[in-house]
């Protein structure tokens, strides 16, 4: 079991995975980072995501993969009009708040997708769903390397637009000082709107992405979005590239464990993680390297 | 020490007609299976205001204390304990867990506390379906069938509500509340002021995970079987959150109407879908953090507006035009 | 005699910054220390050692004959010492005898010669609140806050009073009353030290004057003294051009 290729396989395995777990998590932390919010919705608009793109699947015969950058646009609308209306308003009350608020969409989100949907476990069926190829004499499934690539790519893409934009840059400022923000002429509120579109967007992205690898159901975003949070705090919570190197720990951590545990117990692991993180690290694995974010 | 016991009249007349419903109604089992149904919500959700709404640490994962409690009755029970006796017992392996839980999470901020919590109350749903030969994993535990009559578990699910209310009324008029009260709106001014932070939310926390734990004891009595997926979900957690939300997080008898229409309107609407009552209470949740922060005692409260009334998580921070 | 407050090599750094340098000092009971120094001079920093909301990188604070280092906020405020706020923090939806009553039920550890109750209603009628007993924290004027925060810190029968900026942003009028309350309080034998900008108000009220700059101690002694010395001036308004 031990086995230097065993190793190496979960090693793929799970660098396969944080790429996966990196743009699920990227969405929660801009919309942390910009607000200051802990977006409990992430979980229902996942979710959605996944069904959406089985909608997409079902009725225009559209490749997951396809169904997610529609999903892009889409629930970056759908984002941007609950900022709008919702969030918006809870903002300048306690944090606990917007928590509670988002908290109720995700309930909303849920039951309306029970209520459409049923309870049952879907799945994605598509005609590479089980190839695999051969690289370097290890065989991967091909919808975990193209869930992968497709989340190295959009990731690459957010990370020059974050870089080399101006909504880019007026993101970037937010995060690290709202004053100081406003007080360029940056709109804070707009960008909040633009954050929490893009943090929506991201998150049904994902989902996408999730339905080519997992069989869903209304209930399955929530150990994502506790993984998410995972993956964020071990990043530090206002530090966006530290996203990816939470979600590597976090892939890693669970497919080295599960050679030691029941896999049943995997989750166990993000979330004694999560407290523990939250416990002693607040600044995440950039705190314990020095560094200043 | 500090409010009045004005709010607590009603209470012996309600107290009184709701204990007569089982002589009156002898063999309306429906009836006597709703009461006992809410009475335990009531109790719970009570007992979760103490550290979510005096204090103001929103759990989302009491259902640890809610499942602990219950298997500690069920496994008793199976081993010969008559099953009144273990309800205390219950409560105290709750409170233990909680401090366990309670002493390092409760040093962090409300809403990464909050996150923490439902990470806890997960995991431990997950180590209770995964240790099956305590908990019965995913088969549950058949407990035994001699069990007292309806009407038994009506009248002491009331007395556990009346005794939730009791203990809630006493916290509230008390030093200890006052603390409670002020490490709510501003922990760091509190602790400046003498107010011992850490011990006074750690003893909120202990005292509310007792009483949920003794009605998760009480609960797996009623129900003679246990099972993870149910006392532990994360369903039963929230569901004590929005009764005191939705009641009115921080007042005293929020969580009494928060419960009494949160069973109620479940029951009622199961009929139609089995959690259409969650969407339902989505939809409050959010309405009434958008309009009216103090949940539905606030709505009757309009009419009586008082400065004693603490405030809902949506209120604003005050302090010469700070923010927060 | 033993000094009610005695500082010894207190530092406080914030990752590369240093807020507060190698600070030592004694404050002898009874009397009004002022401690003075330009913006982000340390001066809240240094409280907040004092007070117990923040650890010192380095250094020890002695009360008394006890040290205190380390000690949390809660017990040193039981001990006798009671720090005030430069933004004032009232407990917005408690009233203002409520906001009394916190403090005078848990700060102030066995001092207290009647129930806290009673203690809170004489402070607030000590500070001129009595009126306002009934009303909101929330709804009070900037003045009467700061009233409140001088009156809470009373409640805790404190031996040691540390007042932050409790003139900034009044009016004349406002400050002739708070300066007069200051004097009230001294007379009750309470050891004072306040930070302050107002210098007109410090130099008069002072026994003493301290004076902190990026940190360090530069100078202490009488406020007649104090005020003429070259570090001093060239703290607030830099060096006079030409020189060097």
């Amino acid at each position: 079991m031990f086995s230097a290729q065993n190793l190496i396989a979960v090693g793929i395995a799970a660098l396969l995975t944080a790429g996966l777990y990196a743009v699920m998590s990227y969405g929660l932390a801009i919309i942390y980072g910009v607000m200051k919010v802990i977006n409990l919705s992430h979980a229902g608009f996942l979710m959605l995501g996944a069904f959406m793109t089985l909608v997409y699947f079902q009725q225009w015969h559209l490749d997951p993969i396809l169904g997610a950058f529609v999903n892009l646009p889409v629930f970056f609308g759908v984002g941007w009009v609950v900022h709008r209306v919702l969030v918006r308003r809870v903002v300048r009350a306690l944090p606990i708040a917007s928590l509670l608020l988002l908290f109720g969409v995700w309930l909303v989100l849920q039951n309306l997708a029970l209520a459409i949907w049923g309870g049952e476990d879907q799945s994605i069926i598509t005609a590479y769903t089980y190839k695999a190829l051969a690289v370097f004499g290890f065989r991967i499934p091909v919808t975990r390397l193209i869930v992968f690539v497709v989340a190295l790519g959009v990731l690459s893409i957010l990370h020059f637009a974050l870089g080399h934009t101006y909504l880019g840059k007026a993101l970037r400022a937010t995060v690290q000082d709202p004053t100081a923000a406003l007080l360029v002429g940056i709109d804070t509120e707009r960008i909040s709107s633009w954050a929490f579109g893009l943090g929506t967007a991201f998150a049904a992205f994902a989902g996408s992405l999730l339905t080519l690898l997992f069989s869903f159901n209304p209930d399955f975003g929530g150990a994502f979005q506790l993984k998410s949070f995972t993956i964020i705090v071990l990043g530090g919570l206002e530090n966006l590239p530290g996203v990816a190197v939470g979600a590597a720990i976090l892939a890693f951590a669970e497919s080295y464990a599960v050679l030691f545990m029941r896999a049943s117990l995997q989750n166990v692991i993000a979330y004694a993680l999560l407290v523990v993180a939250l416990i002693v690290m607040p600044g995440g694995v950039g705190q314990l390297l020095g560094n200043r974010s | 020490m500090v409010r009045s016991a004005r709010s607590l009249l009603p209470a012996p007349a309600l107290g009184f007609l709701l204990a007569s419903v089982p002589f009156l109604f002898p063999r309306n089992i429906t009836l006597l299976n709703l009461g006992f149904l809410t009475f335990l919500f009531v109790a719970q959700g009570i007992a979760w205001n103490i550290l979510g709404g005096f204090a103001g640490y929103v759990s989302f994962g009491y259902a640890a204390f809610y499942g602990l409690g219950a298997y500690t009755t069920a496994l008793l029970w199976l081993a010969g304990w008559p099953p009144v006796l273990t309800y205390p017992l219950a409560g105290f392996v709750a409170a233990a867990f909680s401090l366990v839980v309670g002493v390092p999470t409760l040093r962090l901020v409300g809403p990464y506390f909050s996150i923490a919590t439902i990470g806890v109350g997960e995991a431990m749903r997950i180590l209770m379906l995964n240790l099956d030969r305590i908990t019965g994993g995913a088969s549950g535990l058949n407990l035994p069938t001699s069990v007292p009559s309806k009407a038994w578990f009506y009248l002491v699910g009331l007395m556990f509500a009346i005794g939730a209310l009791a203990v809630a009324a006493a916290v509230r008029r008390s030093r200890f509340g006052l603390g409670l009260l002020a490490l709510r709106m501003d922990q760091e001014a509190a602790e400046a002021l003498g107010v011992r932070t850490a011990l006074f939310k750690n003893m909120a926390h202990t005292l509310s995970a007792f009483i949920v734990g003794a009605c998760g004891g009480l609960y797996a009595t009623y129900l003679q079987f246990v099972h993870p997926d149910t006392v532990f979900s994360f369903t039963q957690s929230i569901s004590l959150v929005l009764i005191a939300l939705i009641g009115g997080l921080g007042t005293l008898w929020g969580p009494v109407l928060g419960g009494v229409i949160f069973y109620v309107v479940q029951d009622y609407l199961q009929t139609s879908y089995p959690t259409f009552h969650l969407l339902v209470y989505g939809v409050l949740l959010i309405l009434i953090l958008l309009f009216e922060p103090r949940g539905l005692v606030g709505v009757a409260g309009r009419f009586r507006r008082s400065p004693m009334l603490p405030p809902g998580p949506g209120a604003a921070g005050s302090g010469a035009g700070e923010v927060r | 005699m033993t000094p009610a407050l005695t500082l010894d090599g207190v530092t406080k750094r914030f990752g590369g910054l240093q807020a507060v340098q190698d600070v030592s000092l004694r404050i002898a009971p009874g009397g009004i220390t002022g401690l003075i120094g330009p913006n982000g001079a340390g001066k809240t920093t240094l409280f907040r050692v004092i007070g117990g909301s923040m650890r010192p990188t380095a250094g020890r604070v002695v009360c008394g004959e006890r040290e205190i280092t380390g000690w949390s906020s809660h017990a040193i405020c039981r001990l006798g010492i009671c720090v005030t706020h430069q933004i004032v923090r009232p407990f917005p939806d408690l009233t203002v005898l409520e906001n009394a009553l916190v403090p005078a039920a848990f700060g102030s550890g066995g001092r207290l010669p009647h129930p806290p109750r009673v203690e809170a209603e004489e402070v607030l009628e000590f500070t001129g609140l009595a009126p306002r007993s009934d009303v909101p924290a929330s709804v009070l004027t900037l003045a009467e806050r700061k009233r409140l925060e001088i009156a809470r810190a009373l409640a805790t029968r404190p031996t040691i009073l540390l007042l932050d900026e409790v003139l900034a942003g009044l009016n004349p009028t406002e400050t002739e009353r708070a300066v007069e309350l200051v004097r009230r309080i001294k007379a009750r034998g309470i050891t004072i030290v306040m930070i302050e900008h107002v210098m007109r108000a410090v130099m008069a009220l002072s026994d003493r004057v301290l004076v902190l700059n990026h940190g360090r101690l530069i100078a202490d002694g009488l406020p007649s003294e104090v005020g003429n010395l070259p570090e001093v001036i060239e703290a607030y308004l830099g060096q006079p051009l030409g020189a060097n």
